[in-house]
This record gives C-alpha cells, structure tokens and sequence, in this order.
C-alpha cells in the first residue's frame, strides 16, 4: 500500500508546479526532483518550499536545508515526517 | 550593513577599472578641482579603454546594435566615460554629497506605490542612474529596501554606498545563486521591498524572450514569478540623470498578480514586461550611453 505522505508530495509536486506531462504516479520515490529528474529550477524549488511550509506548517530556512528536502519525494516525505506536527501528516 | 547572502565564491570582477580605482578615484576628489578633475577622468578613461579588451568589444557590439552602424572610437570611449562619470556620482553620493529623486510624469506605478508604502519588488536595469533608486527610495520614502547585487572584484562603491544608506537598505550578494531566493524569501518575510535587476540573466532564472533591440532577446522573468508566488506587486524603474544632483525616475505602471492562475498572471506579466523593454528602448535609442552594457547582449532567439 502506498505511504500517504509520499502520495500526497507526488500530487503538491505536480498540483504547485503545473506540471503538464506528468501525473503523481510516474514520479519516482527516490528521482532527483531539482536539476535532473524533474528538472526543476531555484523558482520551482521556492515555490513548492512556500507550499510544503503552508500545509504542513514546518520551516525550511535555507537552501542546503531544501536542497537535502528536496533531493527526491523519499528524502522529502523523511524530512517533512521528522519536522511536521503528526496531526498534520495524511493517514 | 547587513548581509543576507554572505558570498564564499570568488568574486568576479565586473566593473571596467582596477580593484584599487575606485580608492584612487575618491582621493583625487578630495583634493583636486572638478576642472582639473574631469580632464583627468577622461584622459583616464582614453588609457584605460583599449586595456580593456572584452569590455570595449561588448559596448562595440551593443552600440552597433542601437545605432545600426558600426560606432566610431568617440562614441565608444563616450560610452565608458558615461559610465565612469555614474560610477563617480555613485562615490559622491557615499561620502555624502546631496542627492534627490524626482518621479517623472510616467512614473504613475512608482508614485502610486510610494503613496500607498505598500512591500513591493522593484525592478530595475543597468541604465543611467537606475543603481540609485534604490538609495533614494530608502531615506526618501522611509522604505526598507533590499538590493540584489552581484559583488565583483571592485565593489567599494557599492560598499560604502550600503554604509552610508544602512538605516534603509541593506543588500543581498547573488554570487551564491543557490541562496539567493531564499534570501529574498527572508527579506520579504522581514516586510522589505526588494529591488533586482532585469537585465541579465545571471541576475535571475525563467529566462524567457522578448522583442529588444530589434531581436527577440533573453530575459530573466523571476521578478514575476516571485510576485506570483508572495502576492507582491512589481514596479520596473529606470533612473535618469536629470541636472545635478538630480536623477528623474520613470517607471512602468504597477503589475499585481490577481486571483486568477498562474498561466494567466504569467500572460499579463509577460505584457507588462515587454511594454517596459520598448519605452525603455526608445530612452537608449535618445540616449544610446546610458546603457551601461559591457558585457554581452541578452541572447537572441533562434
């Protein structure tokens, strides 16, 4: 069964983003989200930063921090799951 | 003078003129007469130009592009000694010479948004007297402004610019790019206005291109995205010498993202931006000098 959190990232990514040619599920778990992969840039990074921040109420104050979050939708669901208030995580 | 984004890169250097110049250039000021003075600067300027091979082939190729002809060797050494003469108004200013902004009838976006003191970002071009907007909005308007700038080998200007002017701007060095937004993320979030250049895109990313100079050319169209993404309205400004002591500043009218989507925010940003590029044009083609464009021309498309 798919981890909730790592299915809701795939749809914030996509959603955040408008990603066009892509759908939640042919995102990889552990696909390099900036750069390769998705090939996301510094503006899409922020903007999905300034998302993650609203839902789920964590601070991401720099770009080391973001760039280990958003390394790929494994390192990102870890992140989020070691910062976030468990009320605030899907089931 | 704060610091957002201190830079570990090696700076590189930008500016035409040896590290020490601008050292050099205050000490003359301090005790010789303007007219002897400006007789120096130029011959200066006469030495130093062939010296600076690359610089002289980019104003070469930019003047070509707005005159339409090859420019002759006056008009080149113009071009730099223009840019000599900003860069010693600039160290004026920092040791306190008085200095005012006076808004141009079409600077409505401007005017409105100093009237209503709401957060904003400010963009801005490697025109005229455009790097003292930001200096003159400050203490004038009691605004805090954060400036983005690429600090280069030779950056004492702007350095004791940004001293003189610390209750009111602080600046945020982009030569770590990587920490660039963030650092622009935090001074939104401390309630400043942030003021970036438009023109290169080292300056920025979501390049994308518009009509300029007679070809579709690559700019960098983050300040838009930005707006989009904080809900902050963006200005474009140019500053132009207006007499001494004096730079009259014209600007486009507000842009604010509304609550329709971000394609649709994007089309409007896109329009608004292109409108500025052509009103911005018909100043360079009045005054071709005021460009201060050493490096190479934004990228043409295909």
């Amino acid at each position: 069964m798919p981890d909730p959190l790592v299915s809701r990232l795939k749809s914030l990514v996509v959603a955040t983003l408008k990603l066009e040619d892509i759908t939640p599920d042919q995102i990889a778990d552990n696909e390099p989200l900036i750069g390769s992969g998705l090939n996301l840039d510094s503006i899409d990074a922020l903007e999905l930063v300034v998302t993650l921040e609203k839902e789920f109420g964590i601070k991401i104050g720099s770009s080391e921090e973001s760039r280990a979050a958003l390394a790929s939708i494994a390192h990102l669901a870890e992140f989020i799951r070691a910062r976030a208030d468990p009320a605030k995580l899907p089931r | 003078m704060e610091r957002m984004g201190s830079p570990e890169n090696a700076a590189p250097v930008r500016n035409p003129g040896p590290a020490w110049g601008y050292r050099f250039l205050i000490a003359c000021d301090a005790i010789l007469p303007e007219l002897i003075f400006r007789p120096l600067r130029w011959l200066g300027t006469l030495v130093a130009v062939p010296l600076l091979s690359d610089r002289r082939r980019h104003s070469e190729a930019y003047l070509e592009t707005i005159l339409a002809r090859p420019p002759s060797t006056r008009e080149v050494l113009r071009h730099f000694f223009a840019f000599e003469e900003f860069l010693m108004l600039r160290l004026r200013i920092a040791r306190g010479r008085p200095h005012r902004g006076v808004l141009a009838p079409d600077a409505l976006g401007f005017h409105e948004l100093m009237f209503s003191g709401e957060q904003a970002l400010l963009g801005s071009f490697h025109v005229g007297h455009s790097d003292l907007i930001g200096f003159l909005v400050g203490p004038q308007e009691r605004r805090k402004v954060f400036m983005v700038r690429q600090r280069v080998g030779n950056s004492l200007d702007t350095e004791i610019l940004g001293s003189q002017f610390r209750q009111w701007v602080s600046y945020i060095w982009v030569n770590r790019p990587e920490n660039l937004l963030f650092a622009i993320k935090d001074a939104i979030a401390a309630g400043g206005s942030v003021a970036m250049k438009c023109d290169r895109t080292e300056f920025g990313s979501k390049a994308e291109e518009f009509l300029f100079l007679g070809a579709r050319r690559s700019f960098p169209l983050s300040i838009y995205h930005l707006s989009i993404l904080f809900r902050l309205p963006v200005v474009l400004a140019v500053g132009l010498p207006a007499g001494p002591g004096c730079t009259r500043v014209h600007s486009s009218p507000i842009f604010r993202p509304d609550g329709s989507g971000k394609a649709e925010n994007l089309g409007r940003a896109r329009a608004h931006f292109q409108e500025f590029l052509a009103r911005l044009e018909d100043q360079l083609r009045a005054d071709p000098f005021l460009w201060f464009n050493f490096a190479p021309l934004p990228a043409t498309g295909r």
